[in-house]
């Protein structure tokens, strides 16, 4: 990274407060940095080396600053000299940065050397103006039958992961890593506040994914940037910035290309906030969260956007407490986007995975206007018919199926189906349910699924259902069931 | 964590129907009390009468009676079935209509058949299917009467001594005991079959039991021969009732147990939910006392 240190080095403060991840400083009253300037403190003190970098956040008057550590603060002294950097904190950009992991600041950290990039962004940008935005409405194919049929991604638009602990979303967003990086574009991945541990894994894995049958790995037309659970709250607070300035370089040059952005998970980035504003002595709002969560999502969503010269489409994960969507993280994001899937602890206990709740999920452009008429009218029957299967299943524990009138039953004999034939085999999960992953074209899911709406398959046993691509491979499966019997 | 008041509001409809199948258990007991004193003597003389029929036919004189000679052709078939006019009896009217749908489309390759159904529950589930009814009844509930069931087993008798009808056939739940029913198929024209549930011992009894005939044994099987089919029908109508006061009772009390199980379940998922949700306001509020001061 460049240095300033000349200009800076007519701006020092020296730090007189220490609090967890936040630290004072104090500066010349006529000469105070900026807020979210960025301000640098390194020493060698008794052999404690300290290399930090903070962001202004307050100015508390008196030529007070209050500045929240993008690093750990292990180490650091009162009296400490504060250098302000004179800008906010700044990350490479461009091709230079494809291929590469990167913390925060924009430092490399795969140990594969310094990064020669001809460019740096500050993380702090305006989002672009009402009149630049496009509106895209195309749809943006998955191959993934559930998300095809009742939750359709919009190219260029926002799509949320909701779902509690262990459902299955940070392997959600790797299956749709493994399905649509790679494609066109440049994809760059945000890992904020997850496990160190899957940062590793997906980073290993996508160099031994292979774009198309030969070329190059997946890594190659990505960037990844990583603060995990492990680093302080102001880290995981600003990482998502950092890598959106990434993509949005991206988007600005990228020809037409579309840009990837999947952020795993924009939960922690809001828990993040909420410590930090802790920290800074801010008055706790509902269930404890930062009085300024709407303000920060805002922020960081709007930014997150598809313009006239590029279009970012993103998948975000989002980790709903306890499974309560109404907690105001997840709801605060859930506004932003415009498809989201909301995965459903009773789906996976039964064993259907993707565990998509296919009534709570919806889509923006799940409408006839976008999608066209069969598309919608078959989502739409698919979900008539869940809903219906939902709605008798009190009367089904109570007095037993005996007591449905046929109507009913067929309801439910065929929602049953239905239910299962949502799960599909991942490419990323082929270890675990020994299938190899299916990649469904969006007129087979349709055509699929309007046949078992039409009850051409009633027939088959329901386990048939479970773990196929298209109609025909339940056939099959059917087929090879009973020859096993 | 669901939200309290959608809990309550579900436990308040659970709680609705539990209140209906422990009344409906508790009516089906009452009735079926007294279905099953009716079914229980009319047993007696059935198979009083129906014993008597047969030692007549075993009695080794030459007795002839159309209503016992099996028809070689059958060119018309009459299928009655009796279901239940209301549903919340468990599979009562299921495993009727389980049965007699395949019966009915094995008939209908041998002959014309006629449909005919008692209850409602049948009827819609006919309709239901596209077949229709060329008779239905729904007079009988839980205690069907003689004079009720008497004219359609005469309409029956004419219709097969025409030769309109060779086969009439009769899909019920025949009552065994208290805790067993099961649905069947029951050729009851002609009456050949008449006899097949007697048991051994009962047979020998009967083999050496002696009668006289006064004036004459044709005049005296004219007269007994329809009788045992009538109140062999009106058997069918009985075992049916007490069958389904049976099956009421029994879903109804699982019902009731099934209920009850969800609603503690819901029970302690609220009060979970609302403590939480206590917890949760006090909480914040204490957090805004506490920077309020601080």
């Amino acid at each position: 990274m460049a240095t300033t240190s000349d200009s800076a080095a007519t701006n020092v403060g020296h730090v007189t407060q220490v609090i967890g991840s936040t630290f004072d400083a104090e500066f010349d009253e006529d000469n105070l940095p900026a807020i979210y300037n960025a301000v640098k403190i390194q020493s060698n003190e008794k052999g404690v080396e300290l290399n930090l970098t903070g962001e202004i956040q307050q100015h508390l008057g008196g030529g007070k600053v209050r500045c929240v550590a993008l690093g750990s603060t292990d180490g650091l002294i009162r009296g400490q000299d504060c250098i302000d950097t004179g800008k906010p904190v700044t990350v490479p950009v461009g091709d230079a940065t494809l291929g590469r992991v990167f913390n925060l600041l924009g430092e490399p950290v795969d140990g594969r050397g310094p990064v020669e990039a001809t460019e740096t962004r500050a993380i702090h940008q305006d989002p672009p103006a009402v009149i630049e935005l496009s509106t895209s409405t195309d749809l943006f194919e998955t191959g993934i039958k559930v998300i095809d049929l009742l939750t359709p991604f919009v190219r260029g638009g926002k799509a949320g992961l909701f779902g509690g602990a262990g459902l299955g979303k940070t392997v959600i967003l790797t299956e749709l890593i493994a399905r649509i990086a790679g494609g066109a574009g440049n994809s760059v991945f945000a890992g904020v506040g997850e496990r160190t541990r899957e940062g590793t894994d997906l980073w290993l894995e996508m160099q031994e994914t292979k774009i198309g049958k030969e070329g190059a790995s997946v890594i190659d037309t990505t960037c990844m940037v990583f603060g995990q659970m492990n680093e302080p709250p102001g880290a995981r607070l600003r990482v998502a910035l950092s890598a959106l300035t990434m993509a949005e370089y991206f988007r600005d040059h990228s020809e037409g290309a579309d840009t990837l952005l999947f952020v795993d998970n924009i939960f922690r980035f809001s828990q993040a906030g909420s410590e930090v504003s802790a920290l800074l002595g801010r008055m706790p709002s509902a269930v404890g969260y930062q009085p300024t969560l709407a303000t920060e999502m805002g922020a960081l969503q709007e930014r997150i956007a598809s313009t006239d010269s590029g279009a970012i489409t993103s998948v975000q994960a989002v980790y709903v407490p306890a499974d309560d969507p109404t907690d105001p993280a997840p709801a605060t994001a859930f506004g932003q986007l415009d498809a989201f899937l909301y995965l459903e602890r009773s789906i996976t206990e039964k064993g259907i995975y993707p565990a998509v709740d296919p009534l709570a999920s919806s889509s923006r452009i799940l409408d006839p206007q976008y999608v066209g008429d069969r598309h919608y009218a078959i989502a739409r029957r698919v979900q008539t018919t869940l809903q219906r299967y939902r709605e008798l299943q009190d009367i089904i524990a109570i007095l037993g199926v005996d007591e449905l009138s046929e109507e009913d039953k067929l309801v439910v004999h065929r929602a049953r189906r239905i239910e299962r034939f949502l799960s599909q085999p991942f490419l990323v999960a082929e270890v675990f349910t020994n299938k190899p992953g299916e990649i469904t074209p969006l007129e087979d899911t349709i055509r699929s699924f309007e046949e078992l709406c039409d009850g051409k398959w009633d027939h088959l046993p329901e386990q048939a259902f479970m773990y196929v691509g298209a109609i025909e491979q339940a056939e099959e499966q059917a087929k090879s069931m009973a020859k096993d019997v | 964590m669901a939200n309290a008041r959608a809990l309550d509001k579900r436990r308040k409809s659970v709680r609705n129907i539990r209140k209906i199948t422990r009344t409906m258990e508790l009516i089906a007991t009452a009735r079926f009390k007294k279905a099953m004193d009716r079914a229980v003597a009319a047993t007696a003389y059935t198979q009083r009468i129906t014993q008597l029929v047969s030692d007549l036919a075993e009695s080794g004189m030459e007795l002839r009676h159309p209503l016992l000679e099996p028809r070689e052709t059958v060119n018309n078939a009459t299928l009655l079935v009796l279901t239940g006019n209301r549903g919340l009896c468990g599979g009562y009217n299921g495993g009727v209509l389980r049965k007699a749908m395949p019966h009915h489309v094995e008939l209908q390759q041998q002959a014309q058949v006629r449909m005919e159904m008692s209850g409602n529950r049948g009827i819609s589930a006919l309709k239901y299917r596209n077949i229709t009814a060329d008779q239905t009844y729904t007079q009988f509930d839980d205690e069907p009467k003689f004079e009720e069931v008497e004219p359609i087993a005469n309409g029956y008798l004419e219709l097969f001594s025409r030769g309109e009808l060779d086969r009439l056939d009769v899909v019920y739940t025949r009552f065994v005991s208290s805790s067993k029913q099961v649905p069947v198929v029951e050729t009851l024209l002609p009456l050949s079959s008449l006899g097949d549930e007697q048991s051994e011992d009962e047979k020998e009894n009967s083999s050496s039991s002696n009668y006289e005939f006064v004036p004459s044994a044709e005049s005296i099987l004219e007269e007994v021969v329809p009788a045992s089919f009538r109140v062999k029908l009106f058997k069918c109508f009985l075992d049916a009732a007490v069958s389904e006061q049976i099956a009421r009772m029994v879903a109804m009390k699982s019902a009731t147990e099934n209920a009850s199980e969800m609603i503690q379940q819901l029970s302690m998922s609220y009060n979970r939910a609302r403590q939480s949700q206590i917890t949760n306001e006090i909480m914040e509020i204490i957090g805004g006392v506490e920077a309020l001061s601080g």
